[in-house]
């Protein structure tokens, strides 16, 4: 492929991918498995709100980003920087994009666990990391790994939120998706072609994975077992 | 061993219990047996002795749930394992085997949870139990995972090596036939606890209605005593008039209820308690009859080998002459 800025391009969106995963993965796996066992005030609140990126248009999202994290935004004058334009934001925009998307294969792996195994797993005298190392993430990995291929998987091909917040700067905050629009204005349909054909079989790859890994998750719940 | 514990949530319960032995705690599901279970063994908030106060994770319980809860990812003797992590490594695996051994089942130590019946997994559970070494040992209706056909002789095998080993068992059960087998029961309802005692005790002389439904009384009948002379008494019931022995606090006048089993309807010869009636049906039920003798406007139920119902000749429709033995007549307070 002759385009070099499209290799940059990529290289950057499979680093915000890859960064907004793992935060997603730290912060969704508490977040699901609170929202999937534990009863609290509020909870419909959280529950809506973790989904709300799932329905609201990306570009809505985007233009809040855009003012809370902008030069004039409430967190520059508080903590007296601005993420606007810049990798740090395509990364944060990133995350709420796809929170939904992790979350629910998250908390789908939580909530095939048998609570009773737990409570046992605790009567048998593992405390808390134990039980989490040694019952539930091998019991749940499956679903924990595919519920994070999806995220990644849809943080590669976004489009409204990273233009609003990243603003589309060629080798600095540009996504591939912005930059297979760009191609297809300037008439380059050639350059256009390889970006989505690059970006399809990507994307391919990681759904057969996910199918896979849900087949042998399925395989391994315990209600298998009976 | 007693417990005494206090629970409010999800039920309302406190209660008092011995165990000796293999104790089987009776009672309809929904009266709390399963949330006092899990009291014990730390995993429901509750105030009580033993154990008051320390995580679940620091009491020495074996707690069985109902379906056993085997980590399915783990095989048998890893699952026998997991509570040996105070010990080496190298010697886990031994001492597992040791566990399963005692439990019968060393050659299914490779095996999945999933390769396993009901009985099975029933006992790699017990012995990953065993091996935490627990001070009481805590089973939710440990014969209802099991097939019926044979769940006899399935958990009899079980309940022989908990004797053996002796360590104390908490049982929680709806199963009269566990029940019998127990050396020590409690009768557990909505009520709270009514009785605990011997099988011999709670089967023969249940304490209060409640109860001798529980524990299988058929016919309960209401009367009133007559007259009383020493250790007995006579009473006035809807099958006429009865002789029965005298409970302590059993007065000329009072009301009662009075039980009696449907084993116990025809009995040996005798002069007392002779009834006549006429028998409304006859219902086969395996290899013995269940059948119903009109009394007096009453109907009393009775359940005979069919040995003997052939020996006696029973038809439905025809006049019958029973015995009732007065020892046999159960007296509760009304």
């Amino acid at each position: 492929m002759s385009d070099p800025v499209f290799w940059e391009t990529l290289g950057l969106t499979l680093r915000v991918s890859l960064l907004s995963t793992l935060i997603l993965l730290l912060m969704g796996v508490p977040l699901a498995w609170v929202l999937a066992h534990k009863r609290f005030w509020g909870k419909r609140v959280v529950e809506s709100v973790v989904l709300l990126p799932l329905t609201l248009p990306p570009t809505v999202l985007g233009f809040y980003l855009l003012l809370l994290l902008g030069q004039n935004g409430p967190i520059a004058q508080v903590l007296g920087f601005s993420w606007a334009f810049r990798f740090e934001g395509l990364v944060v925009g990133s995350v709420l994009f796809s929170l939904p998307f992790a979350l629910n294969g998250y908390r789908e792996a939580f909530r095939g666990l048998e609570p009773d195994l737990i409570q046992t797993a605790r009567t048998l005298g593992a405390g808390w990391l134990r039980v989490w190392l040694e019952v539930i993430l091998p019991l749940t990995w499956p679903g924990i790994l595919s519920g994070s291929i999806l995220a990644f998987a849809h943080t590669l091909g976004e489009f409204g939120v990273v233009l609003m917040v990243g603003g589309s700067i060629p080798g600095k905050t540009q996504m591939v998706s912005i930059y297979i629009y760009d191609q297809v204005q300037a008439l380059r349909f050639d350059r256009a072609n390889q970006a989505a054909g690059v970006l399809l079989l990507i994307s391919f790859a990681l759904v057969y994975l996910v199918r896979s890994l849900e087949d042998r998750w399925k395989s391994r719940t315990p209600s298998s077992v009976r | 061993m007693e417990i005494a514990y206090t629970l409010e949530r999800p039920v309302r319960l406190s209660l008092r219990l011995h165990i000796r032995g293999f104790t089987v705690l009776l009672g309809e599901s929904g009266v709390g047996k399963t949330s006092l279970l899990k009291a014990v063994a730390g995993l429901l908030p509750a105030r009580g002795e033993p154990f008051g106060g320390l995580p679940a994770e620091r009491r020495p319980v074996g707690y069985l749930p109902q379906h056993f809860a085997l980590f399915p990812h783990l095989r048998a003797w890893q699952n026998v394992a997991f509570p040996l992590v105070r010990w080496p490594r190298t010697q886990r695996r031994e001492r597992a085997l040791g566990y399963l051994a005692q439990m019968g089942i060393a050659e299914l130590a490779e095996r999945f949870p999933r390769e396993l019946s009901g009985g099975q997994q029933q006992r790699v559970a017990l012995a990953r139990a065993l091996a935490r070494e627990p001070a009481l040992l805590l089973l939710d209706e440990p014969t209802s995972a099991l097939d019926m056909g044979t769940r006899e002789e399935v958990f009899s095998g079980v309940l022989e090596r908990l004797r053996a080993l002796r360590i104390p068992t908490l049982a929680a059960s709806h199963d009269p036939w566990l029940a019998q087998r127990a050396d020590w029961i409690g009768v557990l309802t909505r009520g709270g606890l009514l009785q605990q005692g011997t099988p011999e005790e709670v089967f023969t002389r249940p304490a209060s209605l409640e109860v001798a439904r529980l524990v299988g009384f058929r016919n309960l009948f209401e009367a009133s005593v007559g007259a009383v002379d020493g250790e007995w008494l006579w009473l006035d019931s809807p099958l006429g008039r009865l002789k029965a022995l005298r409970p302590a606090w059993a007065q000329p006048g009072r009301r009662v209820w009075l039980g009696l089993r449907s084993e116990e309807v025809f009995t040996l010869e005798g002069e007392e308690n002779r009834l006549r009636g006429r028998l409304l049906a006859l219902r086969a039920q395996g290899v013995r009859w269940r059948g119903y003798l009109e009394v007096g406007g009453a109907s009393l139920e009775f359940l005979l080998p069919r040995y003997r119902l052939e020996g006696l000749g029973l038809r439905e429709g025809e006049e019958v002459e029973v015995r009732l033995e007065p020892r046999f007549l159960h007296l509760m307070p009304d």
